[in-house]
């Protein structure tokens, strides 16, 4: 098909007496095709099994990073017992001065201590 | 390639691309990689970036098929896909055009494959290529719904997801200006 018969088609094809369905028939009996390159389908299988790869190790990197935490939080909440335990045998109080390690001073004893006088 | 899989149904082949059978996705791209091309390559031209968009377009349909509820056909499904990612990389362009040079243009003529077809047949696709990448993008889309994939209007505003009316009137607009661009060339 030549350009001017390729026009005319063109042209035709949007004034709406021709059937739409025909047009890209009549197109590719011309030559007029459109693909993708040969290996089109192979490159785009080959992306999604990269992107499935970056799923999986994206997937167990939060999963060793919640390992991790569950085990940095048992320990730390098994410490924090501890401590307790051991600030009330040595206090024999849960008292906040007791926490802070001042459970046997006498406030005026604390004044001199922090002022001097 | 698994024979069953060339003569399933689109229901068939993403089911079993849902249960991770990758044979059965590379059906659907083989059986729809035409009609991306159309649609790509009709509003981007024949460059390289149209390979990367087109394979962008079943990329994004792998991953949006778990959401993907058999309302619409899938083939309409696909084209809307690649339609999106069209329009996407027009603005794109336009935007890196706008701030790198003054051409302004989403014209990607050096980039151009070399077209093994004869020479009758490369004229005849050089004209269409042209004319539709000399059309506003807005009316590009309409004429190439209806000229590279056999569109009527209906179906087309069904695709754009636009109201009858505007398509129509788009239509109208994208008659005219495809005629004065068919004069020029």
């Amino acid at each position: 098909m030549k350009s001017p018969e390729i026009k005319k088609l063109m042209r035709d094809s949007l004034d709406g007496k021709s059937d739409a369905g025909n047009i890209p028939g009549s197109l590719e009996l011309a030559g007029i095709s459109y693909d993708f390159n040969e290996g089109f389908t192979e490159k785009v299988m080959r992306r999604l099994s990269g992107a499935s790869l970056t799923i999986v190790r994206d997937t167990e990197f939060k999963s060793s990073l919640n390992f991790a935490f569950y085990r940095i939080a048992l320990t730390g909440a098994a410490a924090i017992i501890i401590l307790m335990i051991s600030i009330f045998i040595m206090q024999d109080s849960f008292s906040f001065n007791s926490f802070l390690g001042l459970g046997d001073s006498y406030d005026e004893s604390i004044v001199y201590l922090l002022t001097g006088n | 390639m698994k024979e069953s899989f060339k003569l399933a149904g689109d229901d068939e082949l993403v089911k079993a691309s849902l249960d991770g059978d990758k044979l059965a996705f590379s059906e659907i791209v083989n059986r729809y990689r035409k009609m991306v091309a159309r649609t790509v390559k009709g509003m981007l031209g024949d460059s390289v970036y149209s390979e990367d968009i087109g394979q962008e377009v079943f990329v994004n349909l792998y991953n949006s098929l778990p959401g993907f509820r058999g309302e619409a056909k899938l083939s309409t499904y696909i084209q809307r896909i690649a339609i999106n990612l069209t329009l996407n990389e027009i603005k794109r362009r336009k935007r890196f055009f706008s701030m790198f040079s003054h051409k302004g243009s989403d014209e990607m003529s050096e980039y151009e494959i070399a077209d093994p077809e004869n020479e009758e047949k490369r004229e005849a696709k050089e004209v269409v290529n042209k004319a539709l990448m000399s059309l506003n993008p807005k009316f590009r889309i309409i004429v190439a719904m209806r000229l590279l994939q056999g569109y009527s209007t209906k179906e087309t505003a069904e695709i754009l997801d636009l109201p009858l009316g505007t398509v129509l009137s788009r239509h109208s607009r994208a008659q005219e200006q495809l005629k004065e661009i068919l004069e020029k060339l």
